[in-house]
């Protein structure tokens, strides 16, 4: 349980104000630095199967970048065919060539940037698919203690974050390197000595951006938490309004915020500050190499000799005025670039180790051949099972029951005796930890998940829909759907005439969660789906919930057609239900108490006659 | 206004590199060296200058932006505190945070970034324009041609921007709501072995947010170079026609440079203009979505002549009845509950027994002239007054994440004083959970909340039980504060609860028989209206609705005993 144990930056708990001395030691650790780099190799094999559009792209760096690079050197060519050599057709060439050179960098810089995107972009739907493919292998009991919510963020935000790496061009660092190496390459073959000159500003301006970044880190690491413990604090007062209100405390807990809310003003404020003098001091840097440019530029030019050398040197100053502008872009959008490597860095730490969670159900291989089942083989079989989901909490003691093949079986019990559980370790949901369940004959260890799962058809208790077409979600899948059997299944249960009646009938639109149906209709698809399965084991989780007496009849005699023919395990709630399985089996904390019919275990007047008066009670007085 | 100003001073500085530029180069041609020294240690001067009114002017003008997000957030917070449950009803936690994170920071950019860049752009272009007009009026009319194709193709990629953004956004959403689906689904989706199914639902929605996302990041793509393309073509320009005036005599070569140094300087505030655009744009729509919450009237209000309530603690329901839209919830509700009396009022879930409750205490809407608290209309009554006579316990009993200690000193103004302690631990003592706070390792230091020590429903409960009993108010509501508490804990509580509501008057809602049995008198709801009132016994012994409930929970007992 990697992912549970170690709890990632985003949902943790910003440090609480109000809680001196009580120490959280994991709320100080550091964010990822440039150092955790490393994360960022296991990225590799998701770009890998587009390395053709990485490789174009960054093939095309040197290109623009040289694009770049020539244009002001074009200048002072152009410059120099005026001054120097007062020659028209070398000037209208080097013109023509700076035009060149634009459209160049132009072209180059699209398709570098197209191709760095597609391959960025293509990239991370592999890794949300692969995250979400992982999400689907988990074992259930992740999902007992994990929020969906947690899970969710992998995929969607977190996998975003990453994907901010290409689409912000932040991966492109490396080429601001290139163009950095090919400035200084053009200064030093331009001129050495004013090249020279102009380094001399670089000391200087690396140890301030250094300090600056520094501080920006620390001001920046502030204003995370502080916006955290904000929003934390909004979102308790939003869930504990009502509490606030009745105990009268709304201006204590104004003031609380705006203590927080100003500390985060204040963090910003530091931010801000550090931000503009970061910009400003590489502005003001580059214009000081300016002035020592021209002011060397005073001194040399007295020592050239000849008047065509020394307008020569024009030309080269001027080449020198645009390539120091160049020089110093790369440097000032450093802080920007590195925030987003860094928040991408947090971000791969978390998709990465919750891709390291190895909690997942294994995928069987083995396929063994489906035996007939013998004459006298229950169909299904529980033998002296015990579950517990952690540790001592046992929550079934040694169940043993037998289904026969074609037959009824109700599971009765008090909310949490036990049943659910018993279903799902039919379906290897989780594992027993004693004893063994036989499905056919099989030990259901020995049977594929997959098979095992295919072999029952199930309708729980809260009905699942999905956002598609009401076909769809009766065959549950979004392709190959018959048609024709899904109004098979939607006869049968007696829900073909409600879909019938929405214009677009079988392909109507079914929203999120099934929104656009009622209770009713939503549980009679659910049923509609078990029979489109068409699988040998129904297994049925009655809703509790009461619907109107139409439904109701509607619901009873589709339960009826949905267990004719099939072994049936029901979790049952309705009397009529319980009452037409050819066995009841009760359940009270965690064991089989009583098995047999309902009059026989009614005449037993233990458990079952207590659960049948307590829920029937009154239904009973009305017959 | 500061801000603004050092950005006219910064503007200025920064423009006049270019106009000392053109001195110094005219200079070294002319070959007067010393000219051009001292105008290189002018333009070292006006270039630390400019550090620090850059720095100034930045910091200003961004600090405007945070101090509207900050007054802004702290109104957020103080309107919020003024809705009622209506609001609450309709707009789920999320939204409202998604609003007062993601939109208030779209507002923050669009005055501090928005104004900085839509100002500097203004100063820049004037001043640049100014210069270059003093130096040659012809050159700045073939420098500024490409300039009008700059700024429709920066605010068509603007446009652009931020429909395709929205389609992105719009994607990504379905994508999500996708992915929580089959999460949400998950045991079912295992259960029919139908995951690759699942995953072709998914790769859809993924594709498709890919599609939508390339059109965005494309068009990001091109924008770039597009800019800079177009933003070259006026130095191209400059370059072609300048040199030829060079030539020709009627521009100097330092003057050249110049305005080459100005086209260079303009191309920024030009690009930024697309951004801007959406920027705008952006700020705009959320600034009208957290409008919306700061809009929202309060279902709650104080009546312009309230008074403090001043009484025994008599409450008088008189005719409530009271729906949620269409359905009913509660009609023609009539009982007395008397001073420094207990009543209970009992029912099955959705008997309208908890909307009952709250309408007594005032924290859902209380309609004028039907509850009254010692002869006043409840809303007639000083809000403040009421809360302090009227103590609420929830039946979702909602903790901060905070110690234990101030959530039971919730109404306390602090919780370190002796006295305050004493108060607390005497009310943890009366809601049965003392022992169990002492044997926590931190005891009533214990963090507990969404954050803190994970609790049990029941000694949650009890804890809010506490947080209630503090104050010790005239009346105490409680809203089924037990259902979470086993029968031994709740007849304990009961027992303390029963010494703590001498002198005072109490109101126990409740779904089970044994506490209400405990009551002086009994009211008993079925789907919103009373159907018996009385004492336990006479109750029972009517052999109707309530004596009915009791038998059940007999039966429910023994089974559990079974």
């Amino acid at each position: 349980m990697n992912d549970v144990a170690r709890k990632p930056e985003a949902d943790r708990p910003p440090p609480n104000p109000n809680t001196k001395g009580a120490s959280r030691p994991q709320d100080a650790e550091a964010e990822p630095t440039l150092r955790d780099l490393g994360l960022l190799k296991r990225l590799l094999p998701y770009l890998r199967p587009h390395w053709v559009m990485l490789a174009a792209s960054f093939a095309l760096v040197p290109i623009s970048s040289l694009a770049t690079l020539l244009q002001p050197y074009l200048i002072k060519h152009t410059l120099d065919a005026v001054l120097v050599q007062h020659d028209e057709a070398l000037w209208m060439r080097m013109v023509t060539f700076f035009g060149c050179a634009v459209f160049a960098e132009f072209v180059a810089g699209f398709a570098e940037s197209y191709c760095m995107q597609l391959a960025g972009q293509r990239s991370m739907v592999d890794l949300r698919r692969e995250v979400f493919r992982h999400a689907q292998r988990m074992r259930i009991r992740y999902y007992d203690n994990t929020p969906i919510g947690r899970v969710l963020t992998r995929v969607t935000n977190d996998v975003d974050a990453l994907a901010e790496l290409f689409s912000s061009g932040a991966v492109m660092a490396i080429a601001d390197i290139i163009t950095l190496v090919g400035i200084i390459v053009f200064m030093l073959v331009l001129d050495w000595r004013l090249s020279l000159i102009t380094f001399l500003a670089l000391p200087p301006l690396a140890f301030s951006v250094n300090w600056i970044r520094k501080r920006a880190r620390e001001a920046f690491r502030a204003i995370r938490a502080r916006i955290s413990e904000l929003n934390a604090y909004l979102s308790e007062q939003v869930q504990g309004i009502l509490v606030v209100q009745a105990y009268g405390r709304e201006a204590a807990c104004a003031e609380e915020y705006r203590r927080i809310n100003e500390s985060y003003r204040v963090a910003n404020y530091r931010s801000i500050r550090l931000d503009a003098q970061l910009y400003s001091v590489v502005e003001s840097v580059s214009m000081c190499c300016v002035a020592l440019v021209l002011f060397y530029a005073s001194v040399r030019a007295g020592v050239i000799e000849g008047s065509a050398r020394q307008a020569a040197y024009i030309g080269t100053v001027v080449a020198f005025y645009q390539y120091i502008q160049q020089f110093f872009v790369p440097i000032r959008d450093l802080s920007t670039k590195y925030t987003i490597i860094q928040s991408a860095l947090a971000a791969a730490e978390r998709v990465f180790s919750f891709l390291a969670n190895e909690d997942v159900e294994p995928v069987d291989t083995e396929v063994a051949p489906n035996p007939a089942l013998a004459a006298g083989t229950p169909a299904i079989d529980f033998d002296h099972v015990d579950f517990s989901y952690r540790g001592d909490d046992i929550v079934l003691h040694d169940v043993s029951f037998h289904v026969a093949p074609g037959e009824h079986v109700a599971l009765v019990g008090a909310t949490g005796a036990g049943k659910t559980t018993t279903v799902s370790l039919l379906l290897r949901l989780y594992e027993n930890t004693a004893g063994a369940i036989r499905v056919a004959g099989r030990d259901i260890r020995s049977v594929p998940r997959r098979e095992l799962r295919r072999s029952f058809a199930v309708v729980p208790q809260d009905v699942f829909l999905f956002a598609g077409t009401v076909a769809q979600n009766v065959a549950f899948s979004p392709n190959e759907v018959d048609d024709a059997r899904v109004r098979g299944a939607l006869t049968r249960v007696g829900a073909l005439d409600l879909v019938e009646r929405r214009p677009e009938g079988i392909h109507t639109r079914v929203e999120e969660r099934g929104a656009n149906f009622s209770a009713g209709e939503r549980q009679l698809l659910a049923f509609a789906r078990a029979l489109y399965r068409d699988a040998p084991f129904m297994i049925l989780d009655e809703a509790t919930a009461n619907i109107d007496s139409e439904t109701e009849a509607r619901l009873q005699v589709a339960v009826s057609e949905l267990m004719r023919g099939r072994t049936a395990i029901v979790i049952a709630h309705r009397l009529s239900t319980i009452q037409k399985a050819d066995r009841i089996i009760v359940f009270h904390r965690g064991q089989i108490v009583e098995q047999g019919t309902h009059q026989q275990l009614l005449e037993l007047g233990q458990v079952y006659a207590h659960l049948h008066q307590l829920q029937f009670g009154d239904s009973n007085a009305a017959e | 206004m500061q801000g603004i100003g050092l950005l006219l001073v910064t503007n200025a500085l920064d423009k006049g590199i270019p106009w000392l530029l053109r001195d110094a180069i005219d200079a070294l041609v002319g070959g007067r060296l010393g000219a051009v020294a001292r105008t290189a240690a002018l333009v070292a001067t006006l270039a630390i200058s400019m550090a620090v009114v850059r720095t100034m002017s930045r910091t200003r003008v961004f600090n405007v932006g945070r101090d509207v997000e900050y007054e802004l957030r702290n109104d957020l917070l103080a309107h919020l505190h003024r809705l009622g449950p209506s609001f609450f009803q309709r707009v789920p936690t999320g939204e409202t945070m998604s609003r007062a994170i993601n939109d208030l920071t779209q507002v923050r950019v669009m005055v501090g970034f928005g104004v900085l860049n839509i100002v500097n752009s203004i100063f820049a272009y004037t001043i640049a324009l100014g210069c270059m007009l003093a130096m040659s009026p012809e050159l700045t009319l073939w420098a500024v041609l490409p300039f009008p194709l700059l700024v429709l193709v920066a605010r068509l990629m603007g446009k652009a921007m931020f429909s395709r953004s929205q389609a992105s956004q719009e994607a990504l959403g379905a994508l999500s709501s996708r992915v929580q689906e089959s999460l949400a689904g998950v045991r079912l989706v295992r259960a029919f072995g139908v995951e690759a199914e699942q995953e072709q639902l998914f790769e859809v929605a993924n594709q498709r947010a890919l599609e939508k996302n390339m059109s965005l990041v494309v068009l990001r793509g091109v924008m770039w170079p597009l800019l800079v393309g177009v933003a070259s073509l006026g130095t191209f320009l400059v370059l072609f026609h300048g040199t030829a005036m060079v030539r020709s005599g009627t521009l100097s070569v330092g003057g050249l440079v110049a305005f080459l140094a100005y086209v260079e300087s303009l191309k920024w505030p030009t690009m930024g203009l697309g951004y801007i655009m959406a920027v705008l744009q952006r700020g705009r729509a959320s600034f009208l979505r957290v409008c919306e919450i700061l809009d929202a009237e309060p279902d709650i209000k104080e009546s312009q002549h309230a008074e403090n309530p001043a009484g025994e603690g008599e409450l008088r329901v008189q005719d409530l009845s009271y729906a949620y839209g269409e359905r009913s919830v509660l009609s023609g509700v009539t009982f007395t509950a008397p001073a420094n009396r207990s009543l209970a009022i009992l029912g099955r879930t959705g008997s309208g027994k908890s909307t009952l409750a709250g309408l007594l205490a005032r924290v859902v809407p209380t309609p004028t002239g039907h509850v009254f608290l010692d002869g006043d209309d409840l809303t007639e009554l000083r809000i403040r007054g009421l809360r302090d006579t009227v103590g609420f316990a929830q039946q979702e009993p909602f903790l901060f994440s905070d110690t234990i200690a101030r959530n039971i000193g919730y109404a306390l103004p602090e919780t370190d004083s002796p006295v305050a302690i004493e108060r607390i631990r005497a009310a943890a003592r009366a809601a049965s959970v003392l022992d169990e706070i002492e044997d926590l390792p931190e005891g009533f230091a214990t963090v507990v909340g969404e954050r803190g020590v994970q609790l049990s429903g029941g000694q949650k409960q009890r804890i809010a039980l506490a947080r209630a009993l503090l104050p010790q108010p005239r009346v105490l509501i409680m809203d089924d504060p037990l259902s979470a508490v086993d029968a031994k804990t709740e007849a304990r509580i009961l027992d303390a609860l029963e010494a703590a509501s001498k002198g005072r008057t109490v109101i126990l809602v409740t779904h089970r028989v044994a506490a209400a049995s405990r009551c002086d008198s009994i009211v008993v709801l079925d789907q919103g209206r009373v159907v018996e009132q009385g004492d336990h016994a006479t109750l029972v012994g009517g052999g109707g609705f309530y004596a009915q409930l009791a038998a059940r929970q007999r039966l429910e007992e023994e089974l559990g005993a079974l």
